[in-house]
């Protein structure tokens, strides 16, 4: 089992599109786009537009990101550790991840989708395994991507559930560092707060709410950009089965 | 199927659209016998409310028969052939929200939380029909609809009672419902309601049921007015008389016990500020023309309560702050945590306590509603609730 070294080249064409260059543009078609359309979103959109255009104008690529969101289950630490425990589920809830192989008891191969909906691979190995505390992972040193990641359970003080926190960390060095930094943004954390709200969901509920290919009427030019926004539409796995872990089910 | 899309400001249209699937474990697909168009559709339609998108299939008040279930759904919940309403709230049924009996405000049914987080913090449920902000579920002004978390909304009508009379558990019944206990009412209290829409109808008859002894309701629509008079209500016709006088001679100088808000964001008065309010909306400065909440803050009675069941969007300014502090009043507010209410109400309407078809004035195929919209907008023809019915072809209505 060989990493697949000849989907990660890039042009530099896609490369240039997601650049800060290339949201400047986009940002500015927006604002364009939001102040000719004139209707209720019309505000929102150039508001939108200017503000990404600031952010692009003022920040440049991430190198390397650190992040880190809590959310509070309704679930006991056991549960959530079982659920996130199964590295298979990763992909349940991980919006990018398309897929976990579960290699062994701590090896692991990752495929997430990067930009274009490009595969790109690693192999994983947990370092820290604390039944019901604690896991953390990171990618192993010969991976094309340096990444590492952790996630804690800690029971509320009430009774109430556990406080889920997870840490997700890129670092520069490997080769596709500038690609992974791109698809995680400009606000990483934003990231990782959702796949954090996915994995509450799929505990609590059993299940990650969704509209994606739901019915509708005609959207017209300008709905079928916001479908992807609103995720109507997208790239995610179809959502599974799952048990639900909470108190009540 | 055919549904009714929003298309753009006051622009909607009766599509051909794709049959839904399940998309997930817990979904249910309905089979639609009955839907409504809601006061609050009237705030999409016309186009005040953020985050709707062309092509969006309205409707969050229908009922109907489950024709499919999905593999997460138990069959002692809900199975193929049940007949059904279905709340206009999604809640999951397991999340702290959902534990706590506040259904309206589940964590996990919307999708897009993370929009309405930007807007209110943290988000409230998902619902059918509305903004993408919560949620953009498909509607059920539609011959089918998705259900999702169908083992925990709909609920479940024997045979034998007419859709007209249970098709309102879907939401304005427990809507003016909860808007009424929000009035903490004692009994013998004053409550006054402003707006005697569907709603405010349902409020109305509820303070009584809750133990109040008079309601003083607020309108200008001479229909509504009186419908509001048959069910016991004294009326003022703010066109007609200065409201915050006539309350105040009504209480004898005390006020109301509660005030009850059921108007929102497109209210309609009278006066400067209004008009301030009116130019700011139209200029997109504002959503909200948010007259009577100011006013029922000023009206109510030292220490009272005032109950905003009435939808608002976003911000709203010159709100008399130092009269809600200095007369120590509460405000109560939130979408219906419909899962409370739909089946103590529908054991009301069972036994004769109210019959929920009195505020039907328009029965149509789903084919008219776009005309509908708009005359239950413009309030003519003695438009109070329309019902829509998917399966009958246009024909003499």
């Amino acid at each position: 089992m060989t990493p697949q070294h000849s989907q990660l080249s890039f042009d530099r064409d896609s490369k240039d599109l997601l650049s800060s260059k290339g949201i400047l543009v986009g940002a500015a078609a927006l604002m364009a786009y939001g102040i000719t359309r004139r209707s209720k979103t019309s505000l929102a959109l150039a508001t939108a537009g200017g503000l990404m255009a600031l952010n692009a104008s003022r920040s440049h690529n991430p190198s390397h990101a650190h992040t880190r969101a809590t959310f509070l289950v309704n679930a006991s630490p056991e549960q959530a550790y079982q659920l996130w425990r199964d590295f298979s589920n990763l992909a349940r809830f991980m919006r990018h991840v398309k897929s976990v192989e579960v290699l062994d008891e701590t090896h692991s191969e990752w495929v997430v989708l990067g930009p274009m909906d490009r595969e790109i691979r690693w192999y994983a190995e947990i370092i820290e395994d604390v039944k019901n505390e604690r896991i953390s992972w990171r990618s192993r040193p010969d991976s094309l991507v340096q990444t590492s990641g952790s996630v804690e359970f800690r029971p509320h003080r009430a009774g109430r559930g556990t406080y889920v926190s997870a840490t997700v960390r890129y670092t520069p060095g490997g080769k596709l560092s500038k690609t992974i930094a791109t698809m995680l943004g400009k606000h990483p954390q934003f990231m990782v707060r959702e796949d954090l709200r996915r994995f509450k969901a799929l505990l609590e509920a059993g299940e990650t709410p969704t509209t994606l290919g739901q019915s509708h009427g005609p959207r017209g030019v300008h709905g079928s950009v916001e479908q992807v926004l609103f995720r109507e539409t997208g790239n995610l796995a179809a959502p599974q089965a799952a048990q639900a872990y909470s108190k009540t089910a | 199927m055919k549904a009714v899309c929003w298309m753009g400001k006051e622009n909607m249209q009766v599509h051909n659209v794709p049959d839904p699937t399940i998309l997930n474990p817990r979904d249910a697909i309905v089979r639609i016998t009955s839907t409504c168009i809601c006061g609050s559709d009237l705030h999409l339609y016309d186009g005040y409310v953020p985050t709707m998108e062309q092509g969006d299939i309205m409707g969050h008040e229908f009922m109907g028969e489950v024709v499919e279930v999905g593999p997460g759904v138990s069959r002692d919940k809900l199975k193929v052939g049940d007949r059904v309403v279905v709340p206009f709230t999604i809640a999951c049924g397991n999340c702290p929200s959902c534990q706590d009996k506040l259904w309206s405000c589940c964590d996990n049914s919307n999708p897009n939380a993370w929009i309405a987080e930007k807007m209110m913090g943290y988000s409230p449920s998902g619902l059918f029909g509305y903004t993408h902000m919560l949620g953009g579920y498909a509607g059920g002004q539609a011959q089918y609809a998705r259900v999702p978390f169908a083992d925990i909304g709909p609920i479940k009508i024997p045979d034998g009672i007419p859709d007209e009379k249970v098709v309102f558990l879907s939401d304005i019944f427990p809507t003016g419902y909860m808007g009424a206990e929000n009035c903490n009412i004692r009994p013998g209290d004053t409550v006054a309601v402003w707006g005697c829409g569907p709603v405010g109808q349902f409020a109305i008859r509820s303070c009584f049921m809750l133990g109040a002894g008079r309601v003083i309701a607020i309108d200008r629509v001479p229909e509504r007015l009186e419908m509001a008079r048959a069910a016991g209500a004294e009326t003022l016709n703010f066109d007609e008389v200065d409201v915050l006088e006539a309350l105040r001679e009504m209480t004898g100088n005390q006020g109301p016990d509660a005030c009850m808000d059921v108007v929102g964001m497109e209210a309609s008065g009278h006066g400067i500020v209004f008009a301030m309010d009116k130019a700011k909306q139209m200029m997109r400065a504002s959503m909200d023309r948010p007259i009577v909440v100011r006013q029922a803050i000023i009206a109510c009675k030292k220490g009272g309560t005032v109950s905003v069941p009435g939808v608002y969007a976003s911000f709203i300014d010159n709100v008399p702050m130092g009269a809600y502090v200095n007369k120590g009043l509460t405000m109560k507010t939130g979408q219906t945590h419909m899962m409370r209410y739909m089946q103590p109400l529908l054991e009301r309407i069972q036994n004769g306590d109210i019959d929920p078809s009195f505020v039907i004035s328009h029965v149509l195929p789903i084919d008219q509603a776009p005309e509908a919209y708009k005359t239950f907008r413009d309030k003519r023809d003695r438009c109070t609730k329309v019902v829509l019915k998917p399966w009958e072809s246009a024909m003499a209505a």
